[in-house]
């Protein structure tokens, strides 16, 4: 697969290096000896080229945060028996206790990239920046989208609290940049003034639901430079992205994850929303066996996520089948976590919040950085809260309803 | 409590360290709890204790302990 438009140009902000076909090349021929790729993705060019190398030579990749230790996921994925349409293999969950994979097919990653670049409009003298990792699905996607398009993506690795990013922003006469709802806050405290930065005239948002006060705060902030915003839903397992509402609807369907991307459709399923085109994933891999496997799922993937459909085809999304969470993106089976840590979790906007019965305020905080620690995650995406008894169901279970309303 | 204390009280709180940490000399991203993420908490808790509304470019320059008073002492707060 080549995701490369003649045009694209990738930049690295910090040292002005460029990509060149001779760099591939060069990546490519080191890859020579490998069949499968396990890639710790850093957001720099010589990254970014032995990416697109392993890419062009159909070699499987498994993308990785460069921070964290996956010897463990090496040791149990390592295997020369592959799947030939297999191209792309990316972890599901910041938690370091379950190492599953989305398995990706050339075909969905392609379909993908032509699906956001065509609902988003992006065209060669687009210029992206990188405010998320390059290993996360919608980092990666910025990258594909633009990359096919013949457009700039700019690696820039610092984020927008620091000086250097917003310097880049305006030197490399950024269009595009793309956020999750956590960072959506931090430009809300940063007051984000587009009328400062006059290249910029799309925003994206996906990796979880952005409360509506903020969509409408950001549809009209962008509005009124002559920007749009771009409200978008994906999971991984699509590779990622499936919906995009519409800049011109935002107002009147509010709350919205938007119209199913070109090629793509979505049915409610016993409440569950279930979608089906051509950027599903082949399926899971649990093990190194599975890397051999086909596509199991033939583009239809249930989603877990409860929504309804209304009459023009708009989807709402309103909550969980299973007991999950979204920590700055990242998703979170609390279930998981109260399997870990002797506490009772609920889900709020971007943040997990767990209640721990007659603990010190000195062992919430040591709690806090250990739940953290164990997700993978910041501290500040754990909120932990102590509470003198858990409210109980009749039934005995917790009263998570209860919890939630607390908050 | 003086300015000083509720400054420092504001950075433990926010940088989620003990009581007792020292954080005078505190410097962005030399501490490993001071990420771009318990920058904006820090942020949100500096505005909320003393009642004022910091600047884009403020916030983005509070760099270090030493910076967060120079930059509060523009809004009329006299850490001392």
């Amino acid at each position: 697969m080549n995701l490369l438009h003649p045009d694209a140009r990738v930049i690295d902000a910090a040292t002005g290096e460029s990509l060149t076909p001779a760099l591939i090349d060069e990546a490519a021929a080191a890859l020579a000896g490998e069949s499968l790729v396990f890639m710790p993705m850093e957001t720099t060019v010589a990254a970014v080229a032995r990416y697109l190398a392993a890419l062009r030579l159909g070699k499987p990749v498994v993308l990785l945060d460069p921070d964290a230790d996956h010897s463990r996921l090496i040791e149990r994925y390592t295997t020369t028996d592959l799947h030939p349409d297999l191209a792309l293999m990316l972890t599901t969950s910041g938690s370091t206790g379950d190492p599953k994979l989305v398995r990706l097919s050339a075909s969905a990653v392609r379909a993908n990239a032509e699906q956001v670049a065509e609902s988003l409009g992006i065209t060669s003298d687009d210029v992206a920046i990188t405010t998320l990792p390059l290993f996360y699905s919608y980092g990666l996607s910025v990258l594909h989208s633009h990359l096919l398009r013949g457009a700039t993506v700019v690696l820039e690795r610092t984020g927008i609290m620091q000086k250097d990013f917003w310097t880049a922003v305006n030197e490399h006469r950024v269009t595009s940049m793309a956020f999750v709802p956590y960072q959506y806050e931090m430009l809300r405290r940063l007051r984000f003034d587009p009328a400062k930065y006059p290249s910029v005239r799309t925003l994206t948002q996906a990796g979880g639901r952005l409360r509506a006060e903020l969509v409408t705060d950001f549809a009209g902030r962008m509005a009124s430079a002559g920007g749009r915003l771009f409200v978008m839903y994906g999971q991984t397992e699509a590779a990622p992205r499936m919906a995009c509402l519409p800049p011109d609807r935002i107002a009147d369907k509010l709350g919205s994850a938007g119209l199913a991307m070109p090629g793509g459709a979505f049915v409610i399923e016993d409440d569950e929303v279930v979608y089906r085109g051509p950027n599903v994933m082949m399926g899971y891999a649990e093990n190194a066996a599975d890397l051999a496997r086909g596509d199991d799922l033939g583009g239809v993937l249930h989603t877990g996520d409860l929504g309804r459909i209304d009459d023009e085809g708009f989807l709402f999304i309103t909550g969980r089948i299973k007991r999950m969470g979204k920590v700055f993106g990242v998703r979170i089976n609390l279930d998981d976590v109260e399997k870990h840590f002797p506490v009772a979790a609920v889900a709020g906007d971007d943040k997990l919040h767990v209640f721990a019965e007659n603990i010190t305020a000195d062992e919430a905080r040591a709690l806090r950085t250990k739940i953290a620690e164990w997700l993978g995650s910041h501290f500040t995406g754990v909120d932990v809260r102590i509470i003198e008894v858990l409210p109980l169901l009749p039934n005995g279970k917790t009263d998570y309803r209860a919890l939630e309303a607390s908050l | 409590m003086t300015e000083l204390q509720r400054l420092r009280d504001a950075f433990r709180t926010a940088l989620d360290l003990p009581a007792d940490a020292t954080v005078d000399d505190l410097r962005y991203q030399d501490n490993e709890k001071w990420d771009s993420l318990a920058h904006m908490s820090l942020v949100a808790t500096i505005e909320d204790e003393f009642s004022v509304m910091i600047d884009t470019d403020d916030v983005i320059g509070m760099s270090s302990f030493d910076e967060a008073v120079r930059i509060l002492g523009k809004y009329g707060v006299d850490v001392k």
